[in-house]
């Protein structure tokens, strides 16, 4: 016998269903379902980001109530936040930790796409949406550790600007552009707070959007392994309520660790920004530019007649691009066949991050 | 018997004087020649220092001092050059003064270094009419009358500089054209101080012009290689002031210097630099210099301590003070022995000042106020340690109070208005002050202990939101292995 309050959601369902063809969408749930491996939790890392990326568009939402992104008023306004607005600390500290987060979210995501060849045929364009929303996490994060105008993130903007700077041909005008002028100045904070809360959020939508779409058409991509076996032994559970409870289960744990995080380490504001003080000692970027910066550091003032920091810029670019047009140069994986060089070459860019980033942290 | 004395007498006076007029009569055929002339000048030049060592005028001026044939003596041939221009005459002076073995041969101990200190002199740096420098040797020391700087009749003893530097100090034509800044009524001034009455009165060893300002190395008071450079005044004063020999006579005591090093003025100007910190002339005055008399010692530490004077001019220990004789500012503070001021100054305690006078005996208000005002401050500062604490263990736990800690700073500002407001001696007024810290201090203490309470609030929350969270996720499982069970 159906209670009152089930014959009225009864109802309002009907009237969405009758308009909207709930019941379709439902029955399209239902029937979808994703393949089940060893290495499905990696997947998991994708959905983490979404999760990661929506806090910050909340959190975002919350800070611009009361962040100004003027030279005068920027720290001041999130000194306010963090002493004075109910909660600012709590939603300061969480924006700055799923960024965090969301990067190193993306970063394994992608790792685990090419260790498990996610970008081969048909799925190029899911790998290129997912490369570009990467960059975009990271352009999110160098324009938002400036935005609170203090001396740390003054100083790293002007040396991640600098080795920008150094690119050929389009170096000078880009650090122009970024700067807005010559120097790291108030109008670059005005920039950087442009492009942190309209330019790189339409295009981080728009490629997630593609990216999304591009999934849910196609499907989660199958390992090699997976998908030779028999059809009868291809495990799979269905994607709604199995793994969507799944993937609840790990945003709750998410939530825990952020929330856990943001309490226990509150992410500190330092001191303002003083563009007439000297460099203080030991300025570092965010952890994910932090291997670049220390291989820029390691490297020597001139390498085969050519200045050091141009070689580094022009090593770091053919190494990105390669990465990013692996499903251009990967023939053996779209023919079926084992590519050990593509897993060698993964190996070592992960050895590589890891080992410079960690001597960024213990070097001065 | 008589008349014999008397023709010795006679006899001895015609020999001095035959004796006298050979000795006028010299080698030097020049000053014959002019003497014979009654020439004003050989006549000044019988006396002259350098005459008397027997040097000619052709040693000045050039030309043969052994002929008496005037075209010989006076031709270009044997280097006359009649009277030396203005713009380089020093150089004659220069040439045998700066050379030791020139002095040395004329039996001389004086120093030769003069010119080297001139040159770099103001007088010497500064041109007059772009001829020659404002002053030179015979500025000062004259012409063909040049005499030992002690001998009474010089331009230069001690009596007569004053006058000597007077003779263009004082004149506001003359000084116009090249500091027209520059005071002209140092001589007048002078002439009312202490020193300038000993100097009136023929006492050589009072202080004049060169004393203080030196003579040949004269620099303006800002350079700060002057004499009288703020930081080189007490060291120029002690010369004289720290002589316990050269003081005895004028019966005053030698220790002025020694307390004033170690005085807060003296640490602050002589250790510190600090330019802005007085020096004996800032207090004693300078040309006029004289000590202080007893109803005007407040208003000479009043110029720069201007709150605390009108305090205390409108307190009542002015009107006691004076009825009974008290040096103001000094009966409390000492005069050159200033050190830097402290609570325990104040109250009732033995090391107060206010004991002096006030005691606990017939309820003594004075006694009663000093008391409060001890308390109070005393009471302040433990309220402000105490707060700073309750702040550093907030701080500590990650909480920001920089407001609360930044608004203790102005503590500080009351306590220093406060211990000026002692000076009235008016213990409303002083409550009033001192109140103001009072009331930050609260602040701060409740913002501190706001901030600890969030602190634990924060982590009861997320303690909360942790386990409501812990439990969804079993929840979930649970419900997440139900469904897989089932399909």
């Amino acid at each position: 016998m159906a209670t009152n309050e089930e014959k009225k959601s009864g109802k309002i369902f009907n009237w969405l269903d009758e308009r909207y063809d709930f019941s379709g969408l439902i029955e399209f749930a239902k029937k979808k379902s994703v393949p089940k491996f060893r290495e499905t939790i990696w997947y998991y890392f994708g959905g983490i980001a979404l999760l990661l990326f929506v806090v910050q568009v909340i959190s975002g939402i919350l800070l611009l109530m009361y962040y100004k992104g003027t030279e005068d008023l920027a720290f001041e306004s999130v000194h306010f936040i963090s002493t004075k607005v109910s909660f600012g600390w709590l939603i300061r500290s969480v924006h700055s930790w799923s960024a965090n987060l969301m990067v190193l979210s993306v970063f394994i995501h992608m790792f685990s796409v090419y260790f498990l060849k996610g970008f081969r045929k048909p799925r190029e364009l899911t790998w290129y949406t997912g490369i570009g929303l990467l960059a975009i996490s990271m352009a999110f994060g160098f324009s938002g550790y400036l935005l609170p105008w203090n001396e740390l993130a003054f100083f790293a903007t002007k040396v991640g600007t600098d080795i920008v700077g150094e690119v050929p041909l389009i170096g000078e005008p880009i650090l122009i552009l970024l700067r807005g002028g010559e120097d790291v100045t108030g109008a670059t904070l005005s920039r950087f707070f442009g492009f942190h809360v309209a330019i790189f959020p339409g295009i981080f939508v728009i490629l997630l959007t593609l990216h999304l779409l591009m999934i849910q058409r196609q499907g989660i991509a199958e390992p090699e392994d997976y998908k030779k076996l028999p059809e009868d032994e291809k495990k799979t559970i269905p994607f709604f309520p199995n793994f969507a409870m799944r993937e609840l289960l790990i945003w709750l744990i998410v939530i825990n660790i952020l929330a856990i995080l943001a309490v226990f380490f509150p992410w500190e504001l330092g001191t303002k920004a003083d563009p007439f003080s000297s460099a203080p000692v030991g300025i570092k970027p965010e952890w994910y530019f932090l291997f670049m910066f220390q291989v820029f550091k390691f490297l020597p003032g001139e390498i085969l007649l050519l200045p050091g920091e141009f070689v580094g810029i022009l090593l770091f670019g053919i190494g990105i691009l390669l990465w990013a047009i692996v499903p251009v140069w990967d023939r053996k994986t779209t023919k079926g066949e084992k590519n050990t060089l593509l897993t060698y070459f993964g190996i070592f860019v992960i050895l590589f991050i890891i080992v410079f980033t960690i001597l960024g942290f213990i070097l001065d | 018997m008589k008349d014999k004395i008397i023709k010795i007498l006679v006899s001895v006076l015609l020999l001095i004087l035959t004796l006298g007029t050979l000795r006028a009569r010299t080698n030097d055929q020049c000053f014959n020649c002019h003497l014979d002339l009654d020439d004003e000048k050989a006549n000044l030049f019988k006396s002259d220092i350098h005459h008397l060592k027997g040097i000619s005028c052709a040693a000045c001026h050039g030309g043969d001092a052994s002929t008496d044939d005037m075209d010989v003596a006076m031709s270009k041939e044997k280097g006359f050059i009649g009277v030396p221009l203005k713009e380089n005459r020093y150089q004659a002076c220069v040439n045998c003064h700066s050379d030791s073995d020139k002095m040395k041969r004329f039996g001389s101990k004086i120093p030769i270094d003069q010119f080297e200190k001139l040159k770099i002199s103001v007088h010497f740096q500064q041109s007059f009419d772009n001829k020659g420098p404002v002053a030179d040797c015979i500025t000062c020391h004259s012409v063909h009358d040049i005499k030992r700087v002690k001998d009474p009749t010089s331009k230069v003893y001690p009596t007569k500089i004053t006058s000597l530097c007077g003779s263009c100090h004082s004149s506001a034509e003359f000084m116009k054209l090249y500091n027209p800044a520059l005071p002209i009524d140092q001589v007048a001034k002078y002439r009312t101080s202490v020193h300038g009455n000993l100097n009136a009165k023929g006492d050589p060893n009072a202080a004049e012009c060169v004393s203080c300002h030196g003579s040949h190395e004269i620099q303006p008071v800002k350079d700060s290689r002057s004499l009288v450079y703020a930081t080189n005044i007490p060291s120029v004063c002690a010369n004289c002031h720290s002589d316990a020999k050269l003081m005895s006579k004028y019966k005053i005591p030698t220790n002025q210097y020694e307390n004033y090093v170690s005085s807060v003025h003296g640490v602050a100007l002589l250790e510190k630099g600090d330019l802005s910190s007085p020096s004996c002339n800032d207090c004693h005055g300078n040309h006029g210099a004289v000590p202080p008399g007893v109803e005007s010692i407040s208003k000479v530490c009043g110029t720069c301590h201007v709150l605390n004077m009108e305090l205390f001019e409108q307190s009542p220990h002015k009107k006691a003070f004076d009825e009974n004789d008290f040096p103001e500012c000094e009966s409390c503070h000492g005069n050159h022995n200033i050190i830097h001021s402290t609570d325990e100054m104040i109250g009732t305690q033995e090391s107060s000042v206010c004991i002096d006078c006030h005691s606990a005996d017939d309820d003594n208000k004075g006694f009663i106020v000093a008391s409060e005002m001890k308390k109070l401050i005393d009471s302040l500062k433990t309220e402000d340690s105490e707060t700073k604490t309750i702040l550093d263990e907030a701080g500590q736990k990650g909480m920001d109070v920089s407001d609360a800690d930044f608004s203790l700073k102005d503590v500080r500002q009351v306590l220093i208005q406060s211990r000026t407001t002692i000076h009235t001696f008016n213990l409303d007024k002083f409550k009033e002050q001192i109140g103001e810290g009072f009331t930050i201090v609260n602040k701060a203490k409740i913002r501190g202990e706001e901030a600890i309470d969030e602190f634990y609030y924060r982590r009861i929350g997320l303690g909360f939101s942790t386990i409501v969270v812990t439990l969804l996720v079993i929840g979930l499982y649970i419900k997440l292995k139900k469904v897989e069970k089932k399909s």
